[in-house]
């Protein structure tokens, strides 16, 4: 499906960069995953980064650096093996986004009629505000603001608000400019990965109904 | 000023590509060393912009050039520019120590390195080169106080009511320069 909706510029910088913090920066990353677009973007800002590398002052080194570096290197293994993976992944009946192998995932819990929710917990930073949302064919989400930024990107089904239709591979980016009402498209239920950057709020009803169940 | 012994002791592109080859295939360490003369001073200048302090900084300078070391054989220069794939370890080192230290007994740290699997592009040497050349124009020919922006938002982690109290400006104008600038260094990179 063709995808029509893209991370901002000022958010693939911040990744490239990365200083895009882990919720926002793992929906990215799975929107990066299927789109070439976004990955040729990347790479340009990634050579942002290289050229400010090069102009950067160089800093005062410890004189034997280099002499403790190529010790270290000696007796530094080649970086062993990735351990097997034993994260708990609880099954939600769809294939996760590689980007997303080493979360760790819990079960659908219920959020509201025809409206699922699942913590997603990436390691080594425990606090990022990061969910999986099921929602029903058809079913309409509380209206809410936002008081800092909000990603969505769409996994399977579609949703609809007032500014367009987002469908598998689309990423949503929301911030204290936008009051959304989404709608789940009818023809199928919607799953999407949704992160909330730092200490950002969900205002409404939609917000009450999720500060207590989710913890955010 | 001493830019012109400055200039000498700086490689070319095609040279550092050369320097990474040599480390690739042979293990020369006489590369590794010239490798390291370049890149450490400027990847630890950068790591103390991003925050982290000294002596974090210089350890972690030393994990991206052992790093380097290590991954050599894997630097594609179909893909990018040398400086461009030392910028992207020292990203990614940086961001691992930082989960490391925050993470708790038992996590399984995810190599940042392995994000995105972005596939081998059949672009050759010559354009990428020619893509690095033209993000340095581009940024080069950004306004200062875009420039200063996208420096400050993209290598310190600083929120942008810092950058606006560091600035004297006010948040939305910070906001907006940040907007301009990221849009005007898009529409330049994409003409190259
Ligand atoms: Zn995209
Ligand atoms: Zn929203």
């Amino acid at each position: 499906m063709r995808i029509n909706h893209h991370p901002s510029d000022e958010t693939l910088a911040r990744f490239a960069a990365g200083t895009l913090s882990a919720g926002p920066a793992l929906v990215v990353s799975v929107h990066l995953e299927g789109c070439p677009v976004c990955r040729d973007r990347l790479g340009r800002f990634e050579a942002v980064g290289g050229a400010m590398l090069d102009d950067m002052p160089p800093a005062p080194l410890a004189a034997d650096l280099f002499g403790r570096t190529m010790e270290r290197l000696a007796i530094a293994q080649p970086s062993p093996a990735r351990r097997p993976f034993t994260r708990r992944q609880s099954a939600l009946g769809f294939e996760l986004p590689k980007a997303m192998r080493d979360c760790e995932i819990g079960p659908w819990r219920w959020l509201g009629p025809g409206f699922r929710w699942s913590k997603v917990r990436i390691a080594g930073s425990p606090d990022a505000k990061v969910m999986l949302l099921k929602g029903r064919a058809g079913l309409h989400l509380p209206a809410h603001g936002h008081s800092g930024r909000e990603f969505m990107q769409i996994l399977s089904g579609s949703l609809s608000d007032e500014r367009g239709r987002y469908v598998p591979g689309d990423l949503d980016e929301a911030d204290d400019d936008v009051d959304h009402r989404p709608v789940v498209g009818r023809e199928a239920d919607c799953i999407c990965l949704a992160a909330l950057e730092g200490d950002t709020r969900l205002h409404g009803l939609l917000g009450r109904l999720l500060r207590p169940l989710v913890g955010f | 000023m001493n830019e012109a012994r400055q200039e000498e002791t700086i490689p070319s592109p095609g040279e550092l590509i050369r320097l990474i080859e040599a480390v690739a295939r042979e293990r020369d360490r006489n590369a590794f060393k010239r490798l390291f003369t370049y890149f450490a001073p400027r990847v630890k200048s950068f790591l103390l912009r991003s925050g982290l302090a000294d002596p974090l900084a210089e350890d972690v300078t030393q994990e991206v050039m052992i790093a380097i070391w290590h991954k050599a054989s894997y630097f594609d220069p179909r893909q990018a520019g040398v400086s461009t794939w030392v910028f992207t370890i020292a990203r990614n080192q940086r961001i691992d120590r930082l989960r490391r230290m925050r993470s708790r007994p038992g996590d399984i740290l995810v190599d940042p390195s392995d994000r995105p699997d972005v596939s081998p592009s059949s672009e050759d040497i010559a354009i990428v080169e020619e893509r690095e050349e033209g993000v340095r124009k581009a940024l080069s020919s950004l306004p200062t106080e875009q420039a200063t922006i996208v420096r400050l938002s993209f290598f310190a982690e600083k929120p942008h009511a810092e950058i606006a109290r560091e600035l004297g400006i006010p948040l939305g104008t910070v906001k907006s320069r940040v907007r301009l600038a990221l849009n005007r260094l898009r529409t330049l990179l994409d003409n190259d």
